[in-house]
């Protein structure tokens, strides 16, 4: 409900402008973050692609750098889980209400632990982003201006990488791992009472959503069909690219990088 | 932040069964506090009065809305007066301003009566000075609101043949 006096102000935030580290939209007034020494690396990715395989792995080689870790994963925080929890189990979750619990979960575990963890120059790795909240809310049809005007009190990450997969791939693992859950099938969308059916056309339009946000936010996109550690090699190098640039008039005496 | 978007959930949550509904069914809905509570006091704690405004633009425009104006000291006494405690939030004490519960509310609602006062101009509230008695205020809202309800015998009945 904008002013009426307002006209119809610009969606602020995630088009164009995007700058890493700081805040995608209006931000949050009383916490400034400019100048913070931590990084902000995002794997994103839809259910069963192996992001926190990737991540654990990641944090490891991180650590064994020398570099400070943290992770933050989607609906961890304290404030939120059990709340979220109860919601989904409860038959009362609409789609306005299933965003807004998500979105306060983000806004938690941002000011709680991505925010002071940045301050103190940690690498925060995030297992899942607000991609992920734009992605199952834009496959539920929320207005997008809205949603990216809600989440403009985001910070946009140094890196975001996103694990692609087809959906017969995912199909696949998730049946391997542990089958279909309610949610993950997007069965709320009642599209019907076949819950393959229903899995496979609910992540084909998250992939869809996934894919027509890769440009807008700077998306390095990760082809998540090949074996892990052929994955993990790949973000090691773009991760340490982007932590330990090697200068440019590095002379040809500049020792081999080495793993 | 989370304040807010709590209050955002909770508020999405009633206009969608409770609200909305009986709008649909052609009722009257009366709330008590709106969206501009949450305009009032999330500006106070320091979020950003367009975002907050943008949240909640998926709430309905009411068709009126009416601001109970009262000094900060009426509305200390009246509390005061029913309870030995002000709620821990209703006194703004979580944003550290004062460790005197009475001084923090004094500090915290004196904010949000100065942002009330910018809601009234940019939403058109309909200001009700409720430093008087009940019966006055009361006659008074009755006059403003049979203004925009036309009560007719028409109007009441379902036109729509048993």
């Amino acid at each position: 409900m904008t002013s009426p006096s307002d006209p119809a102000a610009p969606p602020e935030g995630a088009n164009g402008g995007i700058q890493p580290g700081l805040y995608y939209g209006r931000g949050i007034p009383y916490l400034p973050i400019e100048g913070y020494p931590g990084k902000l690396i995002a794997i994103e990715g839809t259910d069963g692609v192996g992001r926190t395989t990737q991540i654990q792995l990641l944090r490891e080689w991180l650590e064994v750098k020398g570099y400070g870790v943290v992770e933050t994963g989607w609906t961890r925080s304290p404030l939120m889980q059990p709340t979220i929890e109860l919601a989904k189990s409860s038959n009362t979750l609409n789609k306005l209400t299933f965003v807004l619990l998500y979105a306060t979960d983000f806004a938690d575990r941002l000011e709680k632990e991505i925010i002071p963890a940045l301050k103190a120059g940690f690498v925060v790795l995030s297992d899942r982003y607000i991609f992920t909240a734009l992605a199952r809310a834009g496959a539920r049809g929320i207005d997008r201006a809205w949603l990216r005007s809600l989440y403009g009190f985001a910070i946009a990450p140094h890196l975001v990488f996103y694990l692609n997969v087809d959906v017969k791939t995912l199909i696949r693992r998730v049946l391997e791992a542990r089958g279909m859950d309610f949610w993950e099938s997007g069965m709320d969308l009642k599209t019907g009472d076949d819950i393959y059916e229903s899995f496979r056309s609910y992540q084909n339009r998250l992939l869809k959503e996934y894919a027509s946000m890769a440009d807008e936010f700077h998306f390095r996109v990760v082809d998540a069909r090949r074996p892990i550690d052929r994955i993990q090699d790949e973000l090691r190098r773009q991760v340490e690219a982007f932590l330990e640039p090697v200068p440019e008039k590095a002379p040809e005496t500049a020792p081999a990088l080495t793993r | 932040m989370t304040f807010s978007l709590l209050h955002a959930t909770d508020f999405a949550d009633r206009l969608l069964y409770k609200i909305i509904p009986p709008l649909k069914a052609g009722m009257i809905v009366l709330a008590d506090r709106y969206a501009y509570t949450a305009f009032a006091r999330d500006a106070t704690r320091g979020v950003d009065r367009q975002w907050v405004r943008e949240l909640y633009s998926f709430a309905v425009r009411p068709d009126l809305a009416l601001y109970f104006r009262v000094p900060i000291d009426v509305s200390l006494d009246r509390l005061m007066a029913r309870r030995v405690k002000l709620k821990f939030y209703e006194a703004g004490m979580d944003l550290g301003w004062s460790s005197n519960p009475v001084e923090s509310f004094r500090l915290f609602q004196g904010r949000v009566l100065d942002e009330y006062d910018r809601l009234v101009d940019e939403f058109g509230l309909e200001v009700v000075n409720a430093s008087g008695s009940i019966t006055e205020q009361q006659r008074l809202v009755r006059s403003v609101i049979s203004r925009h309800v036309q009560t007719t015998g028409a109007e009441m009945t379902d036109d729509e043949p048993l």
